[in-house]
């Protein structure tokens, strides 16, 4: 293999992983204050990503012509919605089932995600079809060697390390982390410290599904496609990721969306020239397969929560 | 006597339920039990049921399984209905299987829709490739599901709570695929399974009885009403034994359980072979029933189906798997008359009815030692 | 209960009152039911709802017809692709005496299932998309017709009309489901035969999302052809994807692609120059063709009829035909759907062969031309204004 076409798997891997990991973040997130799985995340996603073409359309109404401006506004507009969505989610669904079984959350949510993309494919104009996405970003490509970089992918790149990067920035460094571990680390001493909890449950739950929306909006235009159903899988695989890498962990989290998607470029890729009878319809088999291994050698994540016993 | 008029109001809804077609039927209907579910819970008149339920559990069990006979000679020439009741009746037994892992012993297992699947497939290249005969080869489905859950032993012991749902959930998708891929099962097409027949019998006949015919699928009912019996009296049995209590234990609290001697691993083992030995047979009788398998009934999303019945039902309970499971198969069908926008209105009734139950539709009580004791301290 | 009576008796009142008024229309004609089953929601709703449109324009113009004795009222049904819901579904209408005849499947695992339900019941239907050679020749039964054509037709063109175009590698790629598997099968077969090389062959799931590995492999492959066997989701993301990797190789899918959201998600410079193969005669050129459309735009329907529209309004005039001619009898139905020769209907001339299925002589060979599907011969790359990529 030359070192172009390496390169060039080498940037389809972090891409991907980049977007499973903002997914997986949102899921460790969750888990970390309330304990919790919101199964609806991954159409929380694509809820982001329609608002975003929504949005796009009323840029184009009233007569803005320049795509940083529209990107803007998109972004904007899409994450502040999408947060208070999350945030409704928490205070009408998952809040009220605080005393219930904790899998009844995530059956309550997994119905909601189902009504999310019903709605979004039947109250969208042809919505059972792919939608394009604008390609806002500059698409001019470098030719190195063989290799076809593009300039959108590259900001896509830089913008997501960025992002994750502020999210562990805030997560750790500003007053509302600290409250965020804060109810994470035990939901009762919290309050007893004087934090608000359901506000900052309702928050977290906000910043958890505002950074889903982000990845929504870049995978859009990484794609420049976006169809109502892609937060079922997106939901599945970052629900994975997160765990794989050690629930309430935001490393964690981000390691485990990048192992996923080198898992599937080598099962899809590399195991088909190793093993010639292997067909690379086989790589879902060969990821979850690893997955199963890995999670039975690490049975808390591959960063452990450094949680003790609680008797 | 309060016990007797639930029942029959029961009887009389899923009578109604099963045979609504139009949309002001199936509409009136929902109004009807609404106001029935309010009124109810209104006068308190669910608590005091709830108790009786718990005081009269034989009276309960036979007045179902009498009520179901009923529906069976109601509905006894026609077929939809029929299968519809056989299907629940069938999924209800797969859930009972999963009720022993998620409800005693507190393994999480999302992968339910592979081992139904493992036992309709088992079935299938059994039934069309050798003489066996069949009630064998259900019991072979059921094995055969419980073996390939052997696997995932080892992975399920160590690992506990969402990281346990990742171990299945991975084996949930994974089977799917492979299924999908891989030709010598089928392919994505699918499969052919024959009708189920017992010593010349073919269950896929009519019967002519008593100058009355009987739909096939009267045939596959009352079967799958006597394995759903058979499984009931078995996790019935399970919880009320000395098993049941370790199992307790180990769900509760597994440090306390290990202190008391209980050995963790192995209540786990136990619940994990025999859920899943549950749950293959009842998909080895849902493909006879059916005819024909295909990898698209057996995806992750149907294994959350499954664990939906379950937990709708309220954890634990083996009675709560039977309204759940009716109401999760049968309102998406009655809702055929709004075409593409049943599914939202499916998944919105389901969130409401979680808001106002959040513990499920029956949850389990707290368990009685002394179950046929007159006074109960704790009454 | 005696108010649930009262409403009951006033809502079947209203019912009547509404039944009463349409049967004024329709001078007291007799009611007969047929069915429509397809999926309408899920991940193939598009083509579904575009099939349940079609169906449904199809009775309201049989309805319309002052000259035919019966009116018709459609049922329809959601199989959500799934086998399990197909075989409830399918007996839910087989069992109802009423219905006379179903326009069924777009799915073909659906069909599978539920092929002995037909036969049991004796309900004559029409399948209007499923490409599964085997629905029809795996086993010969009277109740089971299809309209359009299987998978093997229109490989075996699609195989031939490429090589002699001169192209002479190509990548596979295509969806793990029966469609996708089964063209995979039928076009490797016959490029084989034709000469053509395969360069590597990728399956991806239906849900996918991501192929940048598969397409730079295929880049390093490189390949003169990328042909995709699959729908119209994945069609976009494997084209869109292409081009951000800059893998400038031909793009020619299947029938599955064919659909106006496939132009519209790309935007028309990225759909550009995408081949793919249809069975049937073009909309275009058929007499009736823009009679459909103009009545499809009259009744407002807010989804498109996609690709496979056109061949569920074709079952379903075949359905109303046979039972003007007959009669609502589902056996005399059979009887006269099996006699079917040389039928014009809105796709073509439909004749059923003794295993119900439809021998069209015709794959008509589409091309994306400045935003909209032209029909190659007469586009500038059939004239030779324009050229194919690597030609």
């Amino acid at each position: 293999m030359s070192l172009d076409i390496f390169s060039q798997y080498l940037i389809n891997c972090l891409m991907l992983g980049m977007i499973y990991a903002m997914v997986a973040v949102g899921f460790t997130l969750f888990f970390g204050v309330l304990d919790v799985i919101q199964f609806a995340h991954g159409d929380v996603l694509m809820a982001g990503g329609f608002g975003a073409l929504v949005a796009y359309a009323a840029t184009q109404a009233v007569g803005i012509a320049n795509s940083w401006v529209q990107l803007l506004l998109m972004v904007v507009s899409t994450t502040v919605m999408t947060a208070a969505l999350g945030a409704l989610v928490a205070r009408f669904l998952v809040l009220p089932l605080r005393n219930a079984p904790p899998l009844n959350t995530l059956l309550i949510t997994l119905m909601m995600g189902m009504v999310l993309r019903e709605a979004v494919r039947l109250v969208y104009p042809n919505g059972s079809n792919p939608q394009p996405f604008p390609s806002l970003l500059p698409h001019d490509a470098w030719r190195v060697g063989g290799l076809d970089l593009r300039v959108d992918s590259l900001i896509l790149l830089v913008v997501g390390l960025l992002l994750i990067a502020g999210l562990h920035l805030l997560i750790t460094r500003s007053k509302l982390g600290l409250a965020i571990r804060a109810v994470a680390q035990d939901g009762e001493t919290a309050r007893v410290m004087g934090i608000n909890f359901n506000r900052i449950v309702l928050l977290t739950f906000g910043l958890g599904s505002a950074m889903g929306a982000l990845g929504g909006v870049m995978r859009g235009l990484y794609y420049t496609e976006i169809t109502f159903d892609v937060g079922l899988l997106l939901g599945v695989i970052g629900f994975a990721a997160a765990i794989l890498g050690g629930l309430g962990n935001l490393y964690g989290a981000i390691l485990g969306g990048f192992l996923f998607a080198v898992l599937q470029a080598i099962g899809a890729v590399a195991l088909p020239v190793l093993l010639p009878d292997f067909p690379s319809a086989y790589k879902d088999v060969f990821a979850f397969t690893v997955v199963i291994v890995l999670i039975g050698w690490k049975p808390t994540g591959l960063i452990a929560e450094k949680t003790s016993e609680r008797v | 006597m309060p016990l007797g008029v639930a029942m029959l109001v029961l009887l009389a809804l899923s009578w109604a339920l099963l045979g609504a077609e139009t949309q002001t039927e199936v509409f009136g209907l929902f109004g009807v039990t609404a106001v029935i579910a309010v009124i109810a819970s209104r006068l308190k008149f669910t608590e005091s049921l709830g108790r009786v339920a718990v005081e009269h559990e034989r009276a309960v069990s036979i007045a179902c399984v009498v009520g179901i006979l009923i529906l069976m000679a109601l509905f006894h020439e026609d077929h939809f209905p029929l299968l519809l009741l056989g299907s629940v009746l069938l999924y209800a037994t797969a859930c009972l299987g999963l009720n022993i892992q998620f409800g005693y012993v507190g393994i999480v297992n999302f992968a339910g829709a592979s081992f139904f699947g493992i036992g309709a497939y088992t079935t299938a290249v059994l039934a069309s490739h050798t003489a066996m005969p069949h009630l064998l080869i259900l019991a072979a489905g059921g094995v055969m599901a419980a073996l390939v859950g052997c696997v995932l032993l080892l992975p399920v012991l160590r690992t506990r709570g969402h990281y346990g749902a990742l171990v299945t959930i991975a084996f949930a998708t994974l089977f799917r695929s492979f299924l999908e891929v891989n030709d010598t099962l089928g392919g994505p097409q699918g499969l052919k399974i024959p009708s189920l027949q017992f010593f010349g019998w073919d269950l896929g006949e009519g019967l002519i009885f008593g100058g009355v015919e009987f739909s096939f699928y009267a045939n596959y009912v009352f079967f799958a009403l006597l394995l759903c019996m058979a499984a009931y009296v078995c996790v019935r049995r399970v919880e009320r034994s000395w098993l049941g209590v370790a199992m307790d234990m180990v769900r509760t609290d597994e440090i306390a359980a290990s202190v008391f001697g209980i050995s963790i691993a192995r209540q786990k083992i136990i619940a994990f072979v025999l859920g899943n030995l549950l749950v293959g047979i009842a998909g080895a009788a849902y493909g006879m029933m059916t005819n024909y398998i295909a990898p698209n009934n057996f995806t992750f999303a149907d294994s959350l189906i499954l664990v939906s019945m379950l937990l709708l039902g309220g954890i634990g309970n083996p009675l709560g798997v039977f309204p759940a499971a009716a109401l999760i198969l049968i309102l998406p069908e009655k809702l055929q008359f709004i075409q593409e926008y049943r599914f939202l209105l499916y998944g919105t009734v389901i969130i409401f009815i979680l808001l106002f139950r959040a513990q499920g539709l029956l949850p389990r009580g707290i368990r009685r030692f002394f179950p046929c004791a007159e006074n109960d301290p704790r009454q | 209960m005696k108010k649930h009576h009262a409403k009951k008796l006033f809502s079947s009142s209203l019912l009547a009152l509404a039944i009463a008024c349409s049967a004024l229309n329709a001078q007291a004609k007799d009611t007969v039911k047929i069915a429509f089953v397809g999926p309408l929601t899920g991940g193939n709703s598009a083509v579904g709802i575009g099939g349940r449109n079609s169906t449904d324009l199809a009775v309201k113009l049989a309805n319309e017809n002052p000259k035919n004795k019966y009116h018709y009222e459609l049922v329809v049904l959601d199989d959500e692709c799934k086998p399990n819901i197909g075989v409830q579904v399918v007996t839910k209408i087989a069992s109802d005496k009423s219905i006379i005849g179903s326009v069924s499947h777009y799915c073909s695992a659906v069909a599978m299932s539920a092929l002995d339900i037909y036969k049991k019941f004796g309900l004559p239907m029409i399948t209007w998309g499923t490409v599964l050679p085997d629905i029809t020749y795996g086993q010969k039964i009277a109740e089971i017709h299809r309209v359009n054509g299987t998978m093997v037709n229109q490989n075996e063109v699609a195989a031939e009309f490429m090589t002699k175009l001169g192209y002479k590698t190509w990548a596979i790629l295509h969806d793990t489901t029966d469609y996708g598997k089964g063209h995979n099968k039928y076009f490797s077969e016959y490029l084989t035969k034709d000469g053509g090389k395969i360069l590597g062959t990728f399956g991806v799931t239906a849900d996918q999302q991501d192929f940048t590995a598969e397409l730079t492999k295929v880049k390093e492959l490189n390949p003169e052809v990328v042909y995709f066997g699959g729908l119209t989701p994945i069609g976009v993301r494997i084209r869109a994807q292409m081009e951000r990797l800059g893998l400038k190789a031909q793009f020619e899918g299947t029938s599955g692609i064919r659909s106006d959201s496939y132009i519209e998600s790309l935007g028309n410079d990225l759909a550009e120059g995408t081949l793919t193969f249809n069975e049937g005669a073009p909309l275009e050129k058929m007499p009736k063709g823009e009679e459909f459309k103009a009545a499809y735009a009259r009744y407002g329907y807010d989804q498109p009829y996609e690709a496979y529209g056109p061949f569920a309004f074709a079952a379903a005039d075949l359905i109303i035909q046979a039972i003007e001619k007959v009669g609502p009898n589902r056996k005399e139905v059979t009887d006269e759907l099996a006699r079917t020769r040389d039928v014009d209907t809105l796709v073509g001339r439909v004749t059923f062969d003794d295993h119900g299925q439809n021998i069209i002589p015709l794959i008509t060979k589409y091309v994306v031309q400045d935003g909209k599907w032209v029909i190659w011969e007469e586009s500038d790359y059939g004239t030779g204004k324009r050229k194919l990529k690597g030609l």
